[in-house]
C-alpha cells in the first residue's frame, strides 16, 4: 500500500493549502474576532454569570443554581412571563394575518401601488422610541386621535395606556404597526408563486379561497415558517415598545411597568435586575432561560415543519 | 504691484515668531489645567442654574476646567461607571440609593475629601454614610407639604384641611362629576406618584422602613394606602378616575393638573415653590400634611439630592475640589435659591436669600419636625420602592387590596439580599 502524504492542517502561508486557508482566515477574521469578542465571549460569560451573585461592579461571588431556584418564586418573573406570551400567542398569529392580508392586496395590479407599498413599509425605518412617543400620543384617552376616530364611530372609547387591561393590548398595537416588513416579504413570496399553478386551479374550476388554500398557502409556507420563527424570536424578546409606553406620565420616570404591571414584559423585568437593582447575576439567568425556552420553541416548530412546510410545492 | 521690503520682511518673520510663541504659551496653560466632566440629572432652567455655577468655577481658578453636561438618564449614568473609564468625574443622585452604590464599590469614599460635614443636617449625613464611610455628599434636601389652589378651596367653601377626617371631607368637597359620571375635578391628586402614598402612610404613623429593613405591611403605613383609595378612588371608581388623569399634561409643564385647576391639592417637594409662583393665575398656599393625630403633626417624607465622585473618575482629587466648591455655603445657597430646593446645611436654613421664594417656609419648618421620616439608604431600597409603586398601582388600579398588594411586597422583599 502507497503511503499517502499526511494531511496537514497547519497554517503553512508557505504550502498551496495553507496559503489559501491562511487567506481565507484573514480575509474572515474582522467577522472571527468581531463574534468571539462581542458574541461568543459574552454569551459564555453570561452563562457563568448566571450562576453567580454579580453586580457589574464587585467580582462575581458562586451561587450555583440559587439563582434558577429564585425565578420559581419570583412572582414578577412569572407576571413578566404571562404578559410576554400573551403577546407572543396574540402578536405572532395577528402579524401573520394582518401581513398575509395586506400583501394580497399589495400584489394588486393598481395604479399608484409602488407608493402604497412604501406607506405600508414606512412604520419600519422609523425608530422604535420616536414611534413609541408618537404611539403615547396617539393613545391618549381623552386626546388621542385613535379614540378620536372611535368616537366618530361611536364604539366605547379605551382608557389605552392607564387600565391594566388595555396596556398589553396598547404594546400589541404598537408592535403591529411595524408589520409592514412582514408584509414585503409575503409580498415577494406571492410573486414566486408560480402562474401556471393558479391558471390550473382556474381550469379545475377552483374559486378564490380553494386556490389559496392548494396553491397559494402552500407555496409560501417556508417563507411563512420563516416569518413565524422571526416574529416569535421578537415578540419573545419585546423591550422597547413596553418601556416607553410604560413611561410614568407624571414624572417620566422609565421604572414603570404600565398600570398593574401590565407592560412588564420579560425583557423589562430583566433590563431592571440588571440596570436599576444591579443583579446581573439573576438578570443573567433569566437570559439564558429565555434563550433555553426560544431555542425550545423555535425546535418545536421547525420539527412540525416537516407536516406543513411544502417546500415550494403546492398541494396535491 | 507693490513690492515687498526687507524691513516687511522682517516685520512679517517677527509677527509670526511672535504667534508661534503666544499660541505655544496658550497650549502649555492649556495642558496645565485638568478637564473634569460634570454629569447632572437635572435640565432645564434648573441645568442653565448650575451652568451658571460651573462658569463661575472655571473663572474663580485656573487649575481645572468644569464641562457640564445634562444627562437625565440614571441607567446611562449608572453605565458610565460600569466601565474602567467612565464618561464623568462627578455627579449627582439621590440619598437613596447610596447603600446600594457603595456597597457595590460604585462612589469613591469621600472622607478625605476635606469638606466639614458638621454643618449638614444630620439625617441627611446619616443617608449618605454606608458601612461608617461618607461616599456622597448633599447638595439639597427635600419634604413634602400639602399644595393646594386657594380660589378652588374658597369655591367650595373648604377650610384648608389640618386633620385627615378634614382632608377626606375637603377632598370630597373638592372632586366635581358632571351628569355623565365623568370627573372634571379631582380633590387631591398625583395617584402615580408613589411619594404620595409614602407621605400619607407616615401620615397615620407608620414606617415602610423601619429598623432600617423593609416594613410595607406596617398596619399604619396601610392605612394611608385605605385612606387615599377609600377617599380619592374607590367613591368614583378607578376607571373614572383613569380616564380623568388620562388627559393630564406632563408634570410641571404648563398642561401640569394643578396648574390647569383640574387637581384642587397636591402633595408634593418644595421645589414647586420656584415655579408655582410663575404660573399665571394661580392663587396657591401650602399647609402641613394633615395627620391621625396630634403627635403626628407635620409628617413628611424628606429625601436628600446628593453629588458624588464615581470610583472610576480619573480625576478624583479635582472632581473633590469642584465638589467642595459646589457644597460650600454660598454656592449651595446660589443653587438651592435657583432650583427653589431646601439647602442641606443648616447654617443655610434661615438665609435670607430664601425670602423671595413664595410658601418655601412650609417646607423648612417641616425639617425640623420630628414627624420628618425617609428611607435609608440601603442596598436593597432601589428593589423595594419599585415594588411599592406596583402595589400601590394595583390598589389605585382596584386590582388587590392594600394589604394584599403590601403583603406581596413583604413576599418578595424576602428575596432582595439574594
Amino acid at each position: 500500500m502507497p503511503n499517502r502524504p499526511k494531511r496537514s492542517f497547519r497554517l503553512r502561508p508557505d504550502l498551496p493549502g495553507g496559503r489559501a486557508l491562511f487567506k481565507g482566515l484573514a480575509f474572515a477574521s474582522p467577522f472571527l474576532i468581531g463574534f468571539a469578542v462581542f458574541f461568543a465571549w459574552p454569551i459564555l460569560a453570561s452563562g457563568y454569570y448566571s450562576l453567580t451573585d454579580f453586580s457589574l461592579f464587585q467580582p462575581p461571588k458562586f451561587v450555583g443554581l440559587a439563582n434558577y431556584q429564585r425565578m420559581l418564586i419570583d412572582a414578577k418573573f412569572w407576571k413578566s412571563l404571562y404578559n410576554t406570551l400573551f403577546l407572543t400567542v396574540t402578536g405572532v398569529p395577528l402579524s401573520l394575518a394582518i401581513a398575509l392580508a395586506g400583501a394580497h392586496v399589495l400584489n394588486l395590479p393598481v395604479r399608484g401601488q409602488p407608493l402604497f407599498r412604501a406607506l405600508v413599509y414606512l412604520p419600519t425605518i422609523i425608530p422604535v422610541v420616536a414611534g413609541g412617543f408618537l404611539w403615547r400620543w396617539l393613545l391618549n384617552a381623552q386626546y388621542g386621535f385613535v379614540n378620536e376616530i372611535l368616537r366618530w364611530f361611536s364604539i366605547p372609547q379605551p382608557n389605552w395606556l392607564v387600565e391594566p387591561a388595555w396596556g398589553s393590548i396598547s404594546v400589541l398595537l404598537v408592535s403591529l404597526w411595524t408589520v409592514g416588513g412582514t408584509m414585503l416579504i409575503y409580498l415577494a413570496a406571492l410573486k414566486d408563486v408560480p402562474q401556471d399553478l393558479y391558471e390550473a386551479a382556474a381550469i379545475d374550476g377552483a374559486g378564490p379561497w380553494r386556490r389559496f388554500v392548494y396553491v397559494t398557502w402552500p407555496t409560501i409556507s417556508s417563507v411563512t415558517l420563516f416569518q413565524i420563527v422571526v416574529l416569535l424570536i421578537a415578540y419573545l424578546q419585546i423591550f422597547t415598545q413596553p418601556f416607553v409606553l410604560a413611561k410614568d406620565p407624571g414624572i417620566g420616570s422609565s421604572t414603570s411597568s404600565g398600570p398593574g404591571d401590565s407592560m412588564l414584559t420579560y425583557s423589562v423585568y430583566l433590563f431592571q435586575n440588571a440596570f436599576l437593582f444591579l443583579k446581573m447575576g439573576y438578570a443573567s439567568a433569566m437570559a439564558w432561560m429565555l434563550l433555553v425556552v426560544t431555542l425550545a420553541v423555535t425546535l418545536v416548530l421547525l420539527w412540525s415543519s416537516r407536516f406543513w412546510v411544502h417546500n415550494g410545492r403546492a398541494r396535491d | 504691484m507693490k513690492r515687498t521690503s526687507t524691513l516687511d520682511m522682517a516685520s512679517l518673520a517677527t509677527a509670526t515668531a511672535l504667534g508661534v510663541v503666544m499660541s505655544f504659551a496658550a497650549t502649555m496653560g492649556a495642558a496645565a489645567q485638568t478637564e473634569i466632566t460634570f454629569s447632572y440629572l437635572w435640565g432645564g432652567v434648573e441645568g442653565e442654574a448650575l451652568e451658571q455655577i460651573i462658569a463661575d468655577f472655571n473663572a474663580s481658578q485656573s487649575n481645572i476646567v468644569v464641562k457640564g453636561v445634562s444627562s437625565p438618564d440614571t441607567t446611562k449614568q449608572l453605565a458610565s461607571m460600569s466601565s474602567t473609564s467612565g464618561s464623568f468625574d462627578i455627579s449627582d443622585n439621590f440619598g437613596s440609593n447610596v447603600g446600594a452604590w457603595a456597597s457595590k464599590g460604585i462612589l469613591h469614599p469621600l472622607d478625605d475629601a476635606g469638606i466639614d460635614v458638621a454643618d449638614f443636617i444630620p439625617a441627611s449625613i446619616d443617608q449618605v454614610t454606608y458601612d461608617g464611610k461618607l461616599y456622597s455628599i448633599p447638595i439639597a434636601v427635600h419634604d413634602y407639604q400639602l399644595i393646594y389652589n386657594k380660589k378652588l378651596l374658597d369655591e367650595a367653601g373648604v377650610a384648608v384641611p389640618a386633620t385627615m377626617d378634614e382632608l377626606a371631607a375637603a377632598i370630597k368637597a373638592l372632586t366635581k362629576v358632571d351628569g355623565s359620571g365623568n370627573i372634571t375635578q379631582l380633590g387631591l391628586g398625583y395617584a402615580w406618584m408613589p411619594t404620595t402614598m409614602t407621605v400619607l402612610g407616615y401620615a397615620f404613623g407608620g414606617d415602610w422602613n423601619g429598623g432600617g429593613k423593609p416594613t410595607p405591611t406596617d398596619a399604619n403605613a396601610i392605612k394611608g394606602v385605605n385612606f387615599y383609595a377609600d377617599n380619592v378612588v374607590r367613591p368614583y371608581t378607578s376607571a373614572a378616575v383613569n380616564k380623568f388623569i388620562a388627559g393630564f399634561g406632563p408634570y410641571m409643564s404648563p398642561e401640569d393638573p394643578f396648574h390647569t385647576g383640574k387637581i384642587a391639592m397636591v402633595i408634593d417637594g418644595e421645589w414647586r415653590s420656584a415655579s408655582l409662583g410663575k404660573v399665571e393665575g394661580l392663587d396657591w398656599g401650602v399647609a402641613q400634611i394633615p395627620a391621625a393625630s396630634p403627635e403626628l403633626a407635620n409628617s413628611t417624607l424628606v429625601e436628600v439630592s446628593t453629588l458624588f465622585i464615581p470610583t472610576n473618575s480619573q480625576h478624583k482629587a479635582e472632581a473633590a475640589e469642584f465638589l467642595k466648591y459646589l457644597v460650600s455655603p454660598p454656592v449651595m445657597a446660589k443653587f438651592s435659591h435657583a432650583l427653589g430646593n431646601l439647602p442641606a446645611r443648616t447654617s443655610l436654613l434661615g438665609d435670607p436669600i430664601y425670602a423671595d421664594l413664595p410658601n418655601y417656609a412650609a417646607w423648612l419648618d417641616a425639617l425640623k419636625s420630628p414627624n420628618a421620616k425617609s428611607f435609608s439608604s440601603a442596598p436593597y431600597v432601589t428593589e423595594y420602592v419599585t415594588d411599592l409603586g406596583s402595589a400601590f398601582d394595583a390598589v389605585v388600579q382596584g386590582t388587590q387590596t392594600a394589604e394584599d398588594a403590601l403583603k406581596g411586597v413583604a413576599d418578595r422583599s424576602a428575596t432582595y439580599a439574594q
